[in-house]
C-alpha cells in the first residue's frame, strides 16, 4: 500500500510537471519566435540604416570640393597620383567610415585609407557599374586578413573622366558590438572566405566566437542552399536558437552568414526549474504518503497485531489478555469480539476448573469412600464378630478376639497406606537434575522386578527389553524417573493378570529420549484414555487413581511429554518423551 | 614750392626709404637664437658636433678637402704620413689658443700617431690615408679644460646638453669671424606634426622634412633645405633565419620592387631609386645597378607560399609605409611579408644607413659594415673598376636589397636667412655659422 501510494503521488506529479513543463514550452518557444523574428527585422532595418548611412556619407565626400578639385586634377593627362596618397585615409577619419579609396578612371588606386601601401594597383571592380547606386557587401583584402565590408561608390565626373569615392564600413565584431541586442540574444558572423568551414572564421561582439564547431552543420547548410535557416543548437550550458542570414555579394555570391541567436536557456531553466519542483512535489509526496501510510497502517495493522498477539497469548495459556479498541470501524469491533472472547473463555475455564475441581472432590471423596470403606467394611464385621461372640460365644470368645484382632490390625495397615499414598502425591517434590542413563534406569527395573513377574503367585509375564544403545545422558532426576517407570511397570503387570508379555524399550528420538512400556493386557477405551492422567482415576478395583497421575507428575516436571496408545483386547503402550541433553 | 615739385619731392622719399628698408632686410644682423626642432634624438650629435668641434680640413660642397684648422698639407708617396701646418690664431671656446700639442695629442690612436714637427703637426698611419679622412669627425680637435669639458674650436660652443635638448652659444673668438646667432636652440624627439605646428606659429624656425611632408611644408611657407641624397634605405636579411638563407628567395623579393612607384608616390620623387650601394653623386656608377622590377622573373624564383617577417623602424612612419608597400610588392609575386614583428625575430630588416661624404672607397667600407656584409679587403684598388667590382659583389647575393637613397630635408621659416654658404650642405651637414635671423615681417 505504501509503494502503490508512493507511486501514485509520484506519477500524478510527473503528470502535472510534464503538463506544465510542455505548456511552458510552447508558450516560450513562441515568444521567442516572435522575439528573434523581431530581432532579425530590428537587423535588417539596422542593415539597412547603415547602407542608407553609408551612401551618404560617401556622397558626402563626393561632393566635396576637394575632391572635385582632385577629380580635376586627375583628369589630366598623366596625373600624379603622389599628392593625393594620403587623402583617403583624411576622409576616412574625417567621415567616420572604416574604408575609403579614392579609384581614377581605370580603376588604379590613387589612396586607400585600409591599405595605403595598395597605391597605383587596379581595382578592377569599380567599372563593373556605370553608375552605383546601393551599397553592397564585398570581401575586403587587407594587408593581414580579408574582411567582409558593406561598400558604397559614387563617381565624380570631371574633364571627362571618373574619379571614384568607394567607402565603407567593416562588417567585424565592432559592427556586431554596435548593434543593439535584447537580453539573451546575439549576432555572430560567418565570414565565408575558406572553401570549407572554418571555426575561426565565426565571430561575435567579443572576437572569434567559442565553440563555433557546433554551428558548423547550421552554416554548411547556409552555404549550400544560400537561404535562412533556423536551427537549435545545444550548448553545455543550454540551447541556443539561430537563424542563419546568408550575406550576398554584388554578384550574388555568399560572402558571409549572420547568426543571430536566441538563447533558450531560460526555458531550459525554467524546464529545469518545473521539473525540479515536480521532483520536490513527488518527493514531498512520497515522504506525505509514507507519513500516511505509515499512520494508516499502524491505524489498521496496530489493532492487528495486537489481536495477534493477544491470540497468541491465548494459546499460550494467558487468557487474561486484552486488545485496546479505539476504533468503531471493523477492526474495532473484531477486538471488541477478542476481548469478549478472552473474558468468555477465561469465565468458561473457571467455571471448568470449578466443575472440574468439584468433580474431582467428588472424585476424591467417591475413592476416599471406597477405599476407606473397603478395610472399614471387615472392621466393622470383626467388631460385629466380636459383639457376637462375646454375647454368644463367650467361650470362644478369647479365640474370636486374637483373630480379630489380627483382622483388624491388617485392615488399620491397609488404612494406612491408603492415606500414605495420598499423602506421597501430595509430597511431590521438584526434580533433583543430573545426568541420568535411562537405559539403566530401564535394566535397573527389569531386575527390580524380573523376580516378582516369575513369582507363580499369578500368571506368568514375560519381560522384554530393548534398549537403544545410542540414547546417551539425559538430564533428570534419576529417583523420580525411577518411580515413574516403576508405576508404569506395575499397572503393566496390573493389567496382564492371565499373563502376558512386558515389553521396556528405549529409542532416541527427534531432540528426546523415549521410553515405552507395553502390555499385552485387555486394553483401554478411548473414552479412559482420555482419563487415565486424572487424579483418582483408575480402571482397577482396588487402585487409588494416583499412580499415572504420579508419573504424569513426574514427566511435567521434567519438560517432557506422556502419551497412551491403546485399543480394547490388544494391551496398552505408555511412551514417555523426556528432553535429551 | 610748386606742386609738381612737391609731389616729385615725396615720390623721391618714399622711393629712398623703400630702399633703405630693402637694404636693411637683405643684409645679415647680429643675433637671436635659431630654434631647431628634430624627430630623432641620435639626430643631435651628429647636428651639433661638427658645429663645435672642427678637423684640419673640411668637405666643400662637392666633398673636396678643404682647408679648416689646417691651412695646408703635404704627405709621402705612401700616403701613410702627412704634414700639416695649423691656422694660426685659433682659439677653443675657453680662450686658450689652438697649439700644435694639442692638436697632436686629440689625433693620435685608432691607427694614427702624431707628432710635432715644429709648427706643423705629422700624422703617421698604419695604412695609405685619404686627405678626406681627416674631414671625418671623429678626428675632430678637441681640447679637455681644467675643470675637464671638452673644448673645441668651432662656431658654437656647448653651452648646454641634455638627453633630448641642446644650446649651443656663438664662439665670441672663432677664427672665421663670430657666427650671425647669438645661439642654436636644439630640441629632439618632436614628431612631425609637433613640428609642423612650432613651424606655423613661430616657435620653431628649422624642422626635420621627410620626404612626404615637403608638400605640406612648402604650402606653409616654409622654405626647404635638402641635401643630395645621403642615406641608403635598404632591406637587409638576417642572416641564419632560415628563409633568409634562401638565395633565390631573397632575389625574388629584390626582383619584386617596385621602386619608381615608392619613389614617386611616397617620397614624393625626393631620393633616388637605388640598385646600389652608394649613390650616384659619390660614385658616378650608380646607374649601372638595375632598379627595374621584373615581377614575371620573380614569381618563377617563388617556391611554395613563403611567409617572411619584416621589421622597420616604429617611429619611423616613412619607413613603415615604404616596408609596406614592399609587402603589397612581395604579395604580387607569391611572397608574403608580415610587416611591423619585432626586429629580433625578423627575417628582414629595412634599415637606414648613413653615407659617409668621404671618398667613395671610405664611403662604400663604412656603409658595407653597418650593412654587416662582408669587409672589402679585396678592393684591388681605389679605382672606380674596383670599385664598382667591389660593391657589385657584395650585393650579387641579395643579403641586402638597396631600395632608395634620401636626401637630408629640413623646413626654415623665411626669416632664417644664408649669407655666403647655405645651412646645409650637399652633404648633409649643417653650416648655421653663416646663417642669421631677419625680423619677422609685419
Amino acid at each position: 500500500m505504501l509503494v502503490s501510494f508512493a507511486l501514485a503521488v509520484v506519477a500524478t506529479a510527473a503528470l502535472v510537471t510534464w503538463v506544465v513543463s510542455a505548456m511552458t514550452r510552447r508558450t516560450f518557444e513562441q515568444a521567442d519566435d516572435q522575439r528573434t523574428a523581431t530581432l532579425v527585422a530590428q537587423f535588417r532595418r539596422e542593415f539597412e540604416r547603415r547602407r542608407e548611412e553609408l551612401v551618404r556619407r560617401v556622397e558626402a565626400i563626393a561632393a566635396m570640393q576637394s575632391t572635385l578639385d582632385m577629380a580635376i586634377e586627375l583628369s589630366r593627362p598623366e596625373p600624379d597620383y603622389a599628392p593625393y596618397v594620403n587623402e583617403a585615409g583624411a576622409l576616412a577619419a574625417a567621415h567616420a567610415l572604416d574604408l575609403v579609396e579614392l579609384l581614377a578612371q581605370d580603376g588604379t588606386i590613387v589612396s586607400s585609407a585600409q591599405w595605403p601601401a595598395r597605391f597605383g594597383y587596379r581595382a578592377e571592380w569599380v567599372k563593373e557599374q556605370a553608375e552605383w547606386k546601393e551599397a553592397f557587401l564585398k570581401s575586403e583584402e587587407l594587408p593581414n586578413e580579408t574582411v567582409l565590408a558593406m561598400v558604397a561608390v559614387r563617381a565624380v565626373s570631371a574633364g571627362g573622366s571618373n574619379l571614384y569615392v568607394a567607402g565603407g564600413y567593416r562588417l567585424d565584431r565592432g559592427f556586431l558590438g554596435s548593434l543593439v541586442l535584447p537580453a539573451g540574444m546575439r549576432v555572430l558572423l560567418y565570414h565565408n572566405f575558406e572553401p570549407r568551414f572554418s571555426a575561426q572564421a565565426v565571430t561575435d561582439a567579443a572576437g572569434p566566437a567559442r565553440g563555433a564547431e557546433r554551428l558548423a552543420p547550421l552554416i554548411e547548410q547556409v552555404r549550400l542552399e544560400q537561404r535562412e535557416v533556423t536551427r537549435t543548437i545545444e550548448w553545455p550550458d543550454g540551447p541556443e536558437t539561430f537563424q542563419a542570414i546568408p550575406l550576398a555579394g554584388r554578384q550574388n555570391e555568399l560572402l558571409g552568414v549572420l547568426l543571430v541567436g536566441s538563447s533558450r536557456r531560460e526555458l531550459a531553466a525554467l524546464a529545469a526549474r518545473i521539473r525540479w519542483a515536480g521532483a520536490l512535489a513527488a518527493g514531498f509526496g512520497i515522504l506525505l504518503g509514507i507519513g500516511l501510510s505509515y499512520w494508516a497502517a499502524r491505524r489498521l495493522t496496530g489493532p492487528v497485531a495486537q489481536l495477534a498477539r493477544g491470540a497468541r497469548a491465548v494459546a499460550s495459556g494467558n487468557w487474561n489478555v486484552r486488545v485496546s479498541v479505539a476504533s468503531r470501524d471493523e477492526i474495532g469491533e473484531l477486538a471488541r469480539a477478542f476481548n469478549s472472547m478472552t473474558q468468555e473463555l477465561i469465565g468458561q475455564r473457571d467455571r471448568l476448573l470449578q466443575a472440574e475441581r468439584v468433580a474431582a472432590w467428588r472424585e476424591l471423596a467417591r475413592r476416599l469412600a471406597h477405599e476407606l470403606k473397603n478395610p472399614l467394611f471387615p472392621l466393622q464385621i470383626t467388631i460385629e464378630t466380636l459383639q457376637r461372640a462375646k454375647e454368644q460365644a463367650p467361650g470362644e470368645f478369647d479365640e474370636i478376639f486374637r483373630e480379630s484382632a489380627a483382622t483388624l490390625l491388617v485392615e488399620l495397615a491397609n488404612l494406612k497406606t491408603i492415606v500414605g499414598r495420598f499423602s506421597d502425591f501430595a509430597k511431590m517434590p521438584a526434580p533433583q537434575l543430573e545426568p541420568v542413563d535411562l537405559n539403566e534406569i530401564v535394566r535397573g527395573a527389569a531386575r527390580l522386578f524380573d523376580a516378582q513377574l516369575r513369582a507363580g503367585s499369578h500368571a506368568p509375564i514375560a519381560p522384554e527389553v530393548d534398549c537403544d544403545p545410542g540414547l546417551g545422558t539425559i538430564r533428570a532426576d534419576p529417583e523420580q524417573v525411577t518411580r515413574a517407570l516403576d508405576n508404569l511397570i506395575l499397572n503393566a503387570i496390573d493389567a496382564m493378570p492371565e499373563g502376558g508379555t512386558l515389553r521396556i524399550r528405549t529409542r532416541r528420538g527427534e531432540g528426546c529420549a523415549q521410553l515405552e512400556v507395553s502390555d499385552t493386557g485387555q486394553g483401554l477405551t478411548k473414552e479412559e484414555c482420555e482419563r487415565l492422567f486424572t487424579p483418582y482415576y483408575t480402571t482397577k478395583r482396588h487402585g487409588t487413581g494416583l499412580g499415572l497421575a504420579i508419573v504424569q507428575s513426574v514427566v511435567a516436571d521434567h519438560h517432557g511429554k506422556i502419551s497412551v496408545e491403546s485399543e480394547p483386547g490388544r494391551g496398552a503402550t505408555f511412551r514417555i518423551e523426556l528432553p535429551a541433553g | 614750392m610748386p606742386r609738381s615739385a612737391f609731389h616729385l619731392l615725396a615720390a623721391a622719399s618714399l622711393l629712398l626709404g623703400a630702399t633703405s628698408r630693402l637694404e636693411a632686410a637683405r643684409r645679415p644682423r647680429y643675433g637671436g637664437t635659431l630654434r631647431v626642432e628634430l624627430r630623432a634624438p641620435r639626430a643631435l650629435e651628429a647636428a651639433a658636433w661638427p658645429m663645435a668641434f672642427e678637423t684640419l680640413v673640411a668637405l666643400d660642397e662637392s666633398g673636396r678637402p678643404q682647408p679648416a684648422l689646417a691651412i695646408s698639407w703635404r704627405r709621402d708617396a705612401t700616403g701613410r704620413r702627412w704634414q700639416f701646418r695649423l691656422r694660426p690664431n685659433v682659439k677653443f671656446h675657453d680662450g686658450s689658443p689652438l697649439a700644435a700639442e694639442a692638436v697632436a695629442a686629440a689625433l693620435g690612436g685608432s691607427g694614427w700617431s702624431a707628432r710635432i714637427a715644429g709648427e706643423e703637426v705629422v700624422i703617421q698611419a698604419e695604412a695609405p690615408t685619404s686627405l678626406a679622412e681627416f674631414a671625418d669627425a671623429r678626428r675632430a680637435v678637441f681640447a679637455r679644460s681644467t675643470d675637464g669639458s671638452l673644448q673645441g674650436t668651432g662656431p658654437f660652443r656647448l653651452a648646454q646638453w641634455e638627453s633630448r635638448r641642446a644650446m649651443l652659444a656663438a664662439h665670441e673668438e672663432y677664427w672665421a669671424g663670430r657666427p650671425f646667432l647669438d645661439a642654436v636652440a636644439i630640441e629632439m624627439g618632436r614628431t612631425a606634426q609637433q613640428q609642423f605646428l612650432d613651424l606655423e606659429l613661430g616657435k620653431a624656425d628649422l624642422i626635420e622634412l621627410g620626404p612626404n611632408d615637403v608638400r605640406r611644408a612648402t604650402q606653409s611657407g616654409a622654405r626647404i633645405w635638402s641635401s643630395a641624397p645621403v642615406t641608403l634605405m635598404a632591406l637587409r636579411f638576417e642572416r641564419g633565419r632560415p628563409l633568409a638563407e634562401d638565395a633565390k628567395l631573397r632575389e625574388a623579393l629584390a626582383l619584386s620592387i617596385d621602386r619608381a612607384a615608392i619613389l614617386n608616390v611616397l617620397l614624393q620623387k625626393r631620393g633616388e631609386a637605388a640598385g646600389g650601394l652608394l649613390p650616384q653623386w659619390l660614385s658616378g656608377y650608380a646607374v649601372l645597378f638595375s632598379t627595374a622590377r621584373d615581377a614575371a622573373r620573380a614569381r618563377q624564383l617563388v617556391t611554395g607560399a613563403p611567409v617572411l617577417s619584416l621589421a622597420s623602424d616604429p617611429s619611423d612612419a616613412l619607413a613603415r609605409m615604404i616596408a609596406d608597400r614592399v609587402a603589397v610588392n612581395a604579395r604580387e609575386v607569391g611572397i608574403r611579408l608580415l610587416t611591423a614583428t619585432e626586429a629580433g625575430y625578423a627575417d628582414l630588416h629595412l634599415v637606414r644607413a648613413r653615407i659617409s661624404p668621404l671618398a667613395s672607397e671610405q664611403a662604400l667600407v663604412r656603409l658595407a659594415a653597418s650593412l654587416q656584409l662582408p669587409d672589402l679587403l679585396h678592393l684591388s684598388s681605389p679605382a672606380l673598376e674596383s670599385l664598382y667590382a667591389g660593391e657589385r659583389a657584395l650585393l650579387e647575393e641579395y643579403r641586402v636589397i638597396p631600395l632608395f637613397h634620401l636626401p637630408e630635408i629640413y623646413g626654415a621659416r623665411p626669416r632664417v636667412k644664408t649669407w655666403a654658404t647655405p645651412g646645409l650642405l650637399r652633404t648633409g651637414e649643417w653650416r648655421l655659422d653663416d646663417l642669421w635671423l631677419d625680423s619677422e615681417l609685419p
